[in-house]
């Protein structure tokens, strides 16, 4: 996949509202074909970095290519590739579906109507296209918001937390809609969400932002719960010398002492090894207590654990 | 170019879809409709046949007009304010030795006339469809789908401002015709072959009277494309419809009386209201002497580049977190 070209770069992505900066500088490659999931708590930035993505928001500094082409300086063709919809699929509520959809049509060149025919049977609209958008369930407006994203045949889906609010079966009939896209069309679909869960069973790769800052990017294979660090505590006597050793020998697993228990950051097939140091090296270790983390603690973690909603 | 017709297209989808809209126009034709019943059946009709009597009555009438003359020029002395009195005095002396009778109100001519003061209406509804063209598409957030398409911002900003001048003609246009029907209707095509006089530089000149009357909708069309383009401008720049509608709406309606209020101060004649109506320069004096129908063309064309430039230039560095 790393030796394809990019469709989408995001060179050091800033945004700044009056004083506050709200994006601290985003760099991020996405490949044609992969689910990317912009993972991130209420008020991490993913919806400023989107706006900004699709030239709803200006660039304070950096910047955002599609297919080569800048969002600022050359917008109509960099976004021509883009589908989107952004937090709410806000329609026209007193234009039917259908109208809605001819007047997104109208903006592109050489649409036809059976394209739009085609569209509305893909998202399973036909039986209420003609009827006001006002009368449509969220889950038939996020469906409508699909329809009108996927218009003009883009070759990447931008999608901002589209299953906010859905019931249950909402949300997997969209994930469902996405992987297939993804995998039928193969379009590059960038989805943000704030729910862990979700993002996992509809990515390929997970980015997690918070307090506007990417903090890790992940293929979703590797995030196994296995491959995860667990925090060993080691009941040590001497501590401060127990603490010295690991330091040592291995600087990059966060050791901590508090009274006389040792935390360190291990893979799971490292913490016999580790004992084995310490042994020897004459440290009393009169017990051991591993605690395995869940993904969904991981993420909490990072993020601080703060307005998960 | 195309681009623009299609845009212009969907804004004309969003405008005629609306209930609201068909509302408005309804009661634009209604209100023609019952203006011209009101002036034929309300407003007392002049006893006798005005067919023989208007010579005599012009006469009764040029007495009067001398009088009013030589009182004005007692109190204030020969000078402009009596100018369009000796003007009529003069026509009327024309009408008579050349036996071209005046247009009575009574008539399609009078009534069509008098059919552009219904265009204060179409400014109104035409301001409401204007301030709420952009700002409700923030409110409702659909702006965000509107403009992550492949089209510049400035175009589906011009496409939303032209959408809402046809709106604006198609009203002034449906009061045209509707007057026009209203007026035969009631009173049929006598006196349909009567010119329009005017009096320039010391020469009588007999004009198309459909010419007059069109030239009088479209003199009365500056004020309505002057405001409907303030509302839409504080529609950009502050995204409220009610705002714009208020705003414009209270400046169309005190306008001319702040500019009357003000009228002894010179800059007043920079304000915009004092050359919205440009028939000042046809019949009557302007508001400030020495104004001139160049003059007030350029102020206006003046605000009405500063209006649109000030929306353009929001609309294209705006935001968009709707
Ligand atoms: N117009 C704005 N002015 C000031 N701060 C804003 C503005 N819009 C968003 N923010 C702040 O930026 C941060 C990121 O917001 P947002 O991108 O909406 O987050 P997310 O979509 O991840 O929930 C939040 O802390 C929010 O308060
Ligand atoms: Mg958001």
């Amino acid at each position: 996949m790393m030796e394809r070209e990019p469709i989408i770069q995001l060179k050091d992505l800033k945004k700044k509202i009056g004083r506050k900066t709200i994006i601290h500088g985003i760099s991020l490659d996405l490949y044609p074909g992969e689910v990317f999931g912009f993972l991130g708590p209420n008020g991490a930035g993913k919806t400023t970095t989107i706006r900004m993505m699709v030239g709803l928001m200006k660039i304070s500094a950096g910047e955002v290519l599609i297919n080569g082409h800048s969002v600022q300086d050359n917008f109509e063709k960099a976004i021509s590739y883009v589908g989107g919809i952004i937090e709410n699929p806000e329609m026209y509520k007193y234009l039917s579906g259908r109208d809605n959809l001819i007047h997104y049509a109208r903006m592109i060149p050489n649409i036809k109507k059976e394209k739009i025919d085609e569209i509305v049977k893909l998202v399973g609209l036909e039986k209420r296209i003609h009827e006001k958008v006002k009368t449509y369930s969220l889950g038939m407006r996020q469906r409508l918001g699909l329809a009108q994203a996927l218009l003009h045949s883009p070759s990447i889906l931008i999608l901002d937390e589209p299953t906010n609010g859905l019931d249950p079966a909402g949300i997997r009939e969209i994930r469902t809609y996405i992987r297939r896209i993804a995998r039928e069309e193969n379009i590059t679909v960038f989805v943000s969400s704030h729910l862990l869960s979700e993002m996992q069973l509809m990515c390929d790769r997970i980015g997690i932002i918070h307090h506007g800052k990417l903090i890790s990017v992940e293929d979703v294979t590797t995030m196994k719960e296995d491959n995860l660090d667990i925090s060993v505590h080691f009941d040590v006597t001497p501590s401060q010398k127990a603490l010295d050793i690991v330091k040592e020998v291995q600087p990059d697993t966060q050791p901590s002492i508090k009274e006389n228990w040792l935390t360190v950051q291990l893979k799971k097939d490292e913490i016999a090894n580790l004992n084995k140091v310490l042994v020897d090296q004459g440290i009393d270790v009169s017990g051991i207590y591993a605690e395995q983390k869940t993904l969904e603690e991981k993420f909490l973690e990072v993020t601080g654990g703060d307005s998960h909603v | 170019m195309f681009n623009i017709l299609r845009l212009v297209q969907n804004e004309n989808l969003k405008i005629y879809k609306r209930m609201s809209t068909w509302i408005m126009i309804s009661l634009l034709i209604l209100s023609v409709v019952i203006g011209g019943i009101a002036t034929k059946f309300l407003m007392n009709p002049n006893d006798g046949n005005p067919e023989t009597n208007w010579k005599e009555e012009l006469q009764v009438r040029n007495e009067q007009l001398q009088m009013d003359i030589e009182q004005i020029e007692n109190a204030v002395g020969a000078g402009s304010a009596t100018k369009p009195l000796e003007e009529e005095v003069l026509i009327n002396n024309y009408r008579i030795e050349n036996d071209i009778a005046p247009v009575e109100s009574e008539t399609l001519w009078g009534f069509m006339i008098s059919a552009p003061n219904f265009t204060t209406f179409a400014s109104l509804f035409a301001i409401v469809i204007g301030a709420g063209i952009v700002a409700s598409e923030f409110s409702t957030g659909t702006i965000k789908l509107l403009l992550i398409r492949p089209v510049n911002r400035y175009k589906i900003l011009l496409s939303k401002y032209l959408a809402t001048l046809l709106f604006a003609f198609l009203l002034v246009l449906l009061i045209f015709i509707t007057a026009f029907i209203v007026g035969s209707i009631m009173y049929g095509f006598q006196g349909i072959d009567l010119p329009y006089l005017v009096y320039t530089e010391g020469q009588f000149v007999e004009k198309n009277m459909l010419n007059h009357i069109i030239t009088l909708f479209g003199l009365n069309s500056v004020n309505l494309i002057m405001m409907v383009t303030f509302a839409f401008m504080i529609s950009t720049v502050f995204r409220s419809s009610s705002l714009a509608i208020g705003l414009s709406l209270f400046l169309m309606f005190t306008g001319q009386q702040i500019v009357m209020l003000l009228s002894q101060y010179d800059w007043v004649k920079y304000i915009l209201f004092a050359n919205t109506d440009l028939t000042q320069y046809f019949s009557g004096s302007p508001v400030v002497e020495g104004m001139t129908l160049t003059f007030s063309v350029t102020i206006l064309a003046v605000y009405f580049l500063f209006f649109n430039v000030a929306s353009w230039v929001i609309f294209q560095k705006r935001d968009v977190a709707a």
